[in-house]
């Protein structure tokens, strides 16, 4: 048996080794991990706005595509656009902006919200016009597979294109996820998509947060059309 | 063969479960669990006469535990999509029976070399049977084998449809016990030889 001084030091050379070990390979390691966080955010961005991307892609391609194409700015709750410099303040919300040869094609919001299982993270994009859905993406969640994790397949995403975010009084309504299908002469299926079945909360969730998020960037979306309409007289 | 941690010890069911619905992320998990066992056999085969019998637990879990953090990192920083789709199952090799079942049953007996030997043996028993089961589900799950489609569309208009109880844990269960069944059926038989 041996002495107890000699399993505490014993216990320490060991702790100490592993401890210098971990955090030499965590602190040479991060900055390619936050390239590749980064780079993530920035495909997702990308595809939401409606960039194809290829998966064998260079990430030096992916990174030029995302300067040429994406400006990113700021707003706040009242909609008007700010300096990165008041950025600390936390009632402002960013946008990515696609522009192709000097016209804008779409906006990028990130939305984020409560599914069944966590939190769902993704982005939606809205059309120029501000007010029709140019498409949606998820990047991190915990749905259950097949049902609630539908929500990254294609038929899904590919219902919300071209549904409308206002009614015709020009007050923001959304997008419902509906339990089933929604029926054709339903006068709002303008504002509907076709639910999973077997994962009602994960739609019920994906409802609320997305009417919630896209509160928060109305004031600046109304602008967009106001402007809209004065050019186009 | 007599000796495979899934289907004879049925350690590591848990992981075994969740990442095999498809063949690229069992490969990967695979490769990961062979070289956390390998290098903790080795570690803890080389430490085994310095090992305070008292706190010789808690030293292979922390060696163990170190491994696989390192091992998570190394997957964030160079296959970003690969970790993404494994997300806490890597993590949680550190709970898998299997790699602190073989410190303290093997490596604290035994030379580093063999300890090697023993980690890769068992790491290769786990990931062929993950590997076998992902087969099996990704098949008959999605249509495709490591990510290339073999189920045509002809076949699908022709009313096939993919069967979606195999990307859930179920068609896991089933699929493991009928690979057990036939694993301990065979090794039965060849014992009587």
């Amino acid at each position: 048996m041996r002495s107890d001084t000699y399993t505490i030091v014993f216990t320490t050379i060991v702790t100490v080794v592993l401890g210098l070990g971990l955090s030499v390979t965590a602190d040479s390691l991060r900055e390619r991990q936050s390239i590749n966080e980064e780079l993530d955010i920035k495909k997702n961005i990308l595809s939401v706005l409606g960039f194809s991307l290829s998966s064998d892609w260079e990430n030096d391609k992916i990174q030029s595509l995302y300067e040429q194409n994406i400006n990113e700015f700021i707003v706040d709750k009242t909609g008007s656009i700010l300096s990165s410099i008041e950025s600390s303040n936390s009632d402002n919300y960013t946008i990515y902006q696609s522009r192709e040869n000097d016209k804008v094609t779409g906006y990028a919001i990130p939305i984020a919200g409560k599914g069944l299982w966590g939190t769902m993270y993704g982005y939606f994009a809205i059309e120029p016009d501000a007010e029709t859905v140019k498409g949606i993406t998820f990047y991190r969640h915990k749905e259950t597979p097949g049902l609630g994790a539908e929500v990254d397949k294609e038929w899904f995403q590919n219902n919300f294109i071209g549904k409308k975010l206002i009614d015709t009084n020009g007050s923001l309504v959304s997008v419902e996820v509906v339990k089933g299908y929604v029926s054709s002469t339903d006068p709002k299926s303008m504002h509907k998509v076709d639910g999973i079945s077997g994962a009602t909360i994960t739609g019920k969730g994906l409802t609320n947060f997305l009417k919630n998020d896209l509160q928060k960037y109305e004031p600046y979306l109304s602008k967009v059309r106001k402007l809209n309409q004065i050019e186009s007289l | 063969m007599g000796e495979n941690p899934i289907s004879i010890h049925v350690l590591g069911i848990c992981s075994a479960l969740a990442i095999t619905t498809k063949i690229d992320t069992a490969v990967v998990m695979t490769i990961a669990v062979v070289a956390v066992l390998s290098i903790s056999n080795v570690v803890i085969s080389l430490l085994r006469n310095n090992i305070p019998n008292k706190v010789r637990i808690i030293i292979q879990m922390s060696v163990i535990a170190s491994l696989v953090i390192i091992a998570d990192q190394v997957l964030k920083a160079y296959m970003y999509d690969m970790s993404k789709l494994l997300g806490v199952f890597l993590g949680l090799i550190i709970t898998n029976c299997i790699v602190l079942g073989r410190a303290e049953a093997y490596a604290m007996q035994n030379s580093p070399s063999k300890a090697l030997l023993d980690g890769m043996g068992n790491g290769l028993g786990y990931g062929t049977i993950l590997i076998a089961v992902a087969f099996f589900r990704e098949l008959f799950g999605f249509g495709s084998i490591y990510g290339a489609q073999v189920i045509t569309n002809q076949i699908y208009l022709g009313g096939y449809e993919n069967n979606g109880l195999m990307i859930l844990s179920p068609g896991a269960f089933f699929i493991l016990g009928l690979i057990v069944w036939a694993h301990r059926a065979y090794t039965e038989t060849s014992d009587k030889d």
